[in-house]
């Protein structure tokens, strides 16, 4: 399910809140401890998220359940105080194996299998037929999640959970299962126990919802609609493929933080608090800001449980930009099984290495503010190219069209209709003034004054409006 | 403390009643007419990925509060945005434009591009079948609009006249080195505009199809080509014509599902030569036992069989060969379902001499059913 479907607004969300709070409501009056009080409405969100989740192909949830049992189950085992430790090595390692033989097999072997058959038929070997495997939507979070309890438990940052019902609510949980952000069992621990269910919070989690909505639905999906065509086309001239490639940037942020904003805003209605997961990431003055600034779950996640054990910087600086490069490769590939993503990955480790490099001594700390925004905006906007291009053909044809290196024939002639409509134009000035506003909607959902609370009514009902009118919604990130 | 209450409430209720009306009052009219709640139906469906996908559309097209705003959106969307909605792109003075048309003159083929490929194959097949009887295939594709009123869809275009996309220059390519007999209407048309809005357009502004006039042309064309070639003699049966006025709103509107908005755009008068059997005022109607059969999609329907009737590409057709001409006429169904319905009528090519096909150009992607071999001998087809 999506959450930007007249399905998950109009009748799964007011179905399970109702469900929540009711049953909320009828603990409260029973006097039922916070426990069992907690157990039920786990249960609740644990019945409502698969059911969210198997909207797309039922058989997924047995693979999620799947995922979720071995983790538990080994977990279980590590946490034990008097467990030997080779066991609890053991079974952390099977947790970790089976956690990310499921994604790897899924998500990877069929890449795996392309580039070996690409490699073989160089020496004259017959390409074996690739498998075709159907994706299952949101495998790379809802496996990040389950490793993050499997290595807490293991380095005991976090205490195991009571029951397999919360576990399974933490790795189901529908906000945030297939496209985040990544929440660490850490953060959640104690929610899943406990938590605090208040107008206040829900107020603020419905607003956040709305601006999440309104973001997907006003800015992401029109600039999505350009950024299809500037990628796409058959010649596009230099103007067309930066108009494209800035479309896709705002398309991007847009759809993700959208995402985030509404999965925050989902938790926060029934009592969980999330980590914002962006900070204004165009307004960034570097890459290194960019990355503290940008789907913020997954740098923190890569950078506690993979640069900091590969060393992070404390072994010298070769080893620190080795670090950078192999955390910001294996980041890349984790968006998708292609080489686009990977050459994306590299070039943002490359980039963050070099700021390493320079340190503070860099001239480009003395360049005035607004410079080096600009300056890591249009490295950024390269990125995206190689991000969103289909293969890596295709990304350098892009790039050589952003130098103006494009034959004009028919197709450059025509594309102007699809880019520069007045729809477009005036959702990307608009796109323009919310990326540089200073408050976001994080901070903005949580300070609501009487002219704020007039604001969110039109932008919703705008929002519904023009979702129930278009049928080009796609998500961005359900792919990874 | 209390003002801070009232603003949560202010916020909560009213969003709260935003998402929970459309589900309650469809339940309330569905229960009011006693029916059963649409909502309910998920559950006499397996649980396949397809039942819930089909549930979640059902749902959403029977949803009477979404079909009420729906049309008043696009309208919206319209009248102030000059944005037509998914299926068209807005183009000069009022000129609308089919989406996928203009994607198939923009887009990048991919190589190897398996839908051009398998359009070949399917073409080739049909020739040989055809050739193996005795009768000579003419392959007809027809530029879309956006081909030949680049100018009218963007800026860029103003001095371009007709263009030939990609995808169909490589098809004539393929044709050419096949030995497959193609009429190429792009040059015709080119001759025509020369880089002009013509005086009387060749295509209408608010629909895909071709104006009478550019219909009237295509036919010319053909006639003439045909003709000359041999393949059949010129006619003796002096058709008459005659004058109609029809309006026209046109398919690129009704497209847009909102009444608001066609009841805005002023339906399109069009002059038509309405072609008349000889030495009477019946309108032209075929024969099956003509020499040429024509196969063709909605090109060949609109005037023929729309109003005023017999003044389509048939009609002008026969009318340029003077004599009459059978056909096979699917909308959208050009590629494959035409000649799937002659393989079903094998008799219909019985004393042919030529069969003209007619496709729209964005047929070469966006064919309905794709693009089949059709053996005329058995009516199986063989999916490409």
């Amino acid at each position: 399910m999506v959450f930007t479907t007249s399905l998950f607004v109009f009748y799964f969300l007011p179905l399970v809140l109702a469900l929540y709070f009711s049953l909320l409501e009828a603990c409260r009056r029973l006097g039922a401890s916070d426990r069992a009080c907690s157990l039920v409405l786990n249960a609740v969100l644990v019945c409502a998220s698969y059911v969210f989740y198997g909207w797309w192909e039922p058989w997924f949830v047995l693979l999620m359940l799947g995922v979720t049992a071995i983790n538990y189950l080994c977990a279980r085992v590590a946490s034990r105080p008097s467990v030997d430790p080779r066991r609890k090595a053991r079974a952390t390692r099977l947790a970790i194996l089976a956690s990310l033989g499921t994604l790897g097999f899924f998500k990877y072997a069929p890449f795996l299998e392309q580039n070996l058959n690409d490699l073989l038929s160089w020496f004259g070997v017959e390409r074996a037929p690739v498998l075709a495997l159907s994706l299952p939507i949101g495998i790379s979070f809802y496996v990040f999640h389950a490793l993050s309890y499997t290595i807490d438990i293991e380095r005991r940052t976090a205490a195991p959970v009571r029951s397999g019902l919360d576990f399974a609510c933490y790795i189901a949980f529908f906000p945030q299962l297939v496209a985040g952000p990544i929440i660490r069992y850490n953060t959640v621990a104690e929610q899943l126990v406990h938590r605090t269910v208040s107008a206040e919070r829900f107020r603020s989690g419905i607003v956040l919802f709305v601006l999440g909505f309104a973001k997907k639905i006003l800015l992401a999906n029109p600039m999505g609609r350009v950024a299809d065509a500037a990628f796409g086309a058959q010649s596009p001239g230099a103007l067309d493929a930066w108009f494209g490639a800035v479309a896709f940037s705002i398309q991007i942020y847009f759809d993700f933080a959208g995402y985030s904003d509404m999965a925050i805003g989902l938790a926060r209605m029934i009592g969980f608090e999330f980590p914002r997961n962006f900070n204004a990431p165009y307004q960034s003055q570097s890459i290194t800001d960019f990355w503290r600034r940008w789907h913020i779950s997954l740098s923190t996640f890569l950078r506690d449980y993979l640069y900091i054990p590969l060393g992070g910087n404390r072994r010298g600086p070769i080893r620190t930009y080795v670090n950078l490069l192999v955390v910001m490769l294996l980041g890349g590939l984790w968006h998708g099984a292609n080489w686009t993503y990977v050459v994306w990955g590299a070039y943002h480790g490359v980039l963050l290495a070099l700021e390493r490099y320079h340190g503070k001594r860099g001239f480009w700390l003395g360049m005035p503010r607004g410079i080096r925004v600009c300056g890591t905006l249009v490295l950024v906007l390269v990125s995206w190219v190689f991000f969103r291009a289909a293969s890596l053909h295709d990304a350098l044809i892009y790039l050589a069209a952003m130098c103006g290196q494009s034959s004009a024939g028919p197709a450059w002639l025509a594309l102007p209709s699809l880019l520069y409509t007045r729809t477009s134009l005036a959702v990307m000035a608009v796109a323009g003034v919310v990326l540089a506003w200073p408050v976001q909607a994080h901070d903005w959902s949580r300070e609501i004054t009487g002219s704020r609370a007039m604001l969110i009514h039109p932008l919703f009902c705008l929002a519904l409006l023009v979702m129930i009118s278009q049928s080009f919604n796609p998500f961005l990130y359900f792919q990874f | 403390m209390c003002n801070k209450r009232l603003i949560d409430w202010v916020v909560i209720v009213p969003l709260l009643a935003i998402i929970a009306a459309p589900g309650l009052i469809q339940t309330a009219f569905e229960v009011r007419n006693r029916e059963r709640p649409g909502v309910f139906e998920v559950f006499d469906r397996a649980p396949t990925a397809r039942n819930l996908h089909d549930f979640e559309r059902d749902l959403e097209r029977s949803s009477l509060v979404l079909r009420v705003l729906r049309p008043w959106v696009q309208y919206g969307r319209f009248r102030l945005l000059a944005d037509p909605g998914e299926k068209a792109v807005a183009g000069r003075d009022g000129w609308l434009f089919y989406e996928p048309g203009v994607r198939f003159v923009v887009e990048r083929r991919s190589e190897p591009w398996q839908p051009g490929r398998a359009a070949i194959d399917a073409i080739r097949a049909f020739r040989d079948e055809l050739q193996a009887r005795g009768i000579v295939l003419y392959v007809v594709p027809v530029p879309g609009k956006e081909s030949v009123y680049p100018d009218q869809l963007a800026w860029r275009a103003t001095d371009a006249g007709v263009i030939v996309p990609a995808r169909t220059a490589w098809l004539f390519d393929e044709l050419r080195r096949h030995g497959i007999a193609a009429i190429d209407l792009f040059t015709v048309f080119r001759q025509l505009r020369g880089g002009r809005v013509h005086a009387s357009p060749l295509y209408l502004a608010q629909d895909t199809h071709w104006s009478p006039q550019g219909a009237q042309l295509a036919a010319h064309a053909v006639a003439e080509r045909i003709l000359r070639s041999g393949a059949i003699a010129l006619g003796n049966r002096r058709y008459r014509a005659r004058t109609a006025a029809v309006d026209r709103v046109g398919d690129l509107v009704l497209m847009l599902q909102s009444p608001a908005i066609e009841a805005f755009v002023s339906p399109e008068r069009v002059l038509c030569r309405q072609v008349l059997e000889p030495d009477s005022d019946v309108p032209y109607h075929d024969e099956p036992a003509a020499e040429v059969l024509v196969l063709g999609d909605s090109f060949l329907r609109i005037y023929e069989r729309d109003e005023p009737g017999s003044a389509g590409f048939l009609a002008q057709l026969a009318s340029e060969l003077q004599a009459p001409v059978a056909s096979i006429v699917n909308d959208g169904g050009g590629a494959t379902l035409v000649r799937q319905e002659l393989a079903r009528r094998p008799n219909l090519l019985k004393n042919k001499r030529v069969v003209i096909w007619e496709f729209a150009e964005r047929d070469l992607r966006d064919a309905l059913d794709g693009w089949h071999i059709v053996s005329l001998d058995r009516s199986n087809s063989i999916p490409r």
